[in-house]
């Protein structure tokens, strides 16, 4: 069923939380989404980088969760980043404004490159 | 490789997930005519929107409603229509909010799927089905054909 198309894990690496968001991003995604980023807030992290992996389909639904996180990130004055999404979807997030908000990298391995240099500078 | 004109008709009840057979039907009639890949990609989201619009909007998550998709390729011009059998209307196209306005709270987190549709596709019309309902209709020109 679709509401088990997306897994959602955690971990951190160096200053950065990594949520991996493995599968579709729907409105069925809001609650595993929203804990995972709960769970890494309450731990003190900083810098998010919101990973995408295999992210066939990613809809409005699912844009307005990530917005949410963003007017989250905000209020926490958080730094959020994402990567491992492909062109289309990258495409997409420039559409509806995402990225003035979060930058996005072509690969997890960039991001956390971009992000541990900006934090040590 | 397709020649000449031909078309694709499908029936999917409106429950949230079944846009995902949609755009998978679209997305391959697409693929057989020949379209890019970077194209059939802004089919795929394009058509999910609309059938979500006909789904939660037109047919108001009515599971034995059903959504009307109709695809057709005349060798110029590629159209999807998405037609719900609802009763309530669309609500007049404006001017979608923008990221600013809903982070500010001023907007609703959603309301994305229009200005998608708007954005992907080369023409976008909403209007009523000539039975009660909503037909959004999705046009490509000059359809960009993957060189084999």
């Amino acid at each position: 069923m679709l509401e088990d198309e997306l897994k959602v894990s955690t971990r951190v690496i160096g200053n950065i939380a990594v949520i991996d968001l493995v599968g579709d991003v729907t409105t069925f995604a809001e609650a595993k989404i929203n804990a995972a980023y709960q769970e890494m807030s309450q731990n003190g992290a900083q810098q998010i980088l919101l990973n995408f992996r295999q992210n066939d389909y990613i809809n409005s639904a699912g844009i307005a969760i990530l917005i949410g996180i963003v007017t989250e990130v905000t209020r926490n004055d958080q730094k959020l980043a994402f990567s491992g999404l492909s062109p289309h979807f990258q495409k997409i997030f420039r559409m509806v404004g995402l990225s003035q908000y979060a930058k996005i990298y072509q690969d997890e391995q960039e991001a956390l490159t971009d992000l541990q240099n900006a934090a040590t500078a | 490789m397709h020649n000449g004109k031909t078309s694709i008709e499908l029936v999917v009840p409106s429950i949230l997930g079944y846009e995902i057979v949609a755009r998978g039907a679209v997305a391959t009639f697409a693929h057989f005519i020949g379209f890019d890949q970077a194209r059939i990609e802004d089919l795929k989201t394009a058509v999910s929107e609309a059938c979500i619009n006909a789904i939660e909007h037109g047919n108001q998550l009515q599971p034995d409603l059903p959504v009307h998709i109709t695809s057709s390729y005349d060798g110029h011009r590629f159209t999807v229509e998405v037609s719900d059998t609802g009763t309530k209307p669309f609500g007049t196209i404006t001017e979608p909010k923008t990221i600013e306005e809903k982070l500010a709270g001023a907007a609703s987190l959603r309301g994305m799927g229009i200005m998608l549709m708007a954005a992907l596709a080369d023409e976008f019309l909403v209007e009523p089905s000539a039975a009660p309902g909503n037909t959004v209709r999705l046009i490509w020109y000059q359809c960009e054909v993957a060189q084999p």
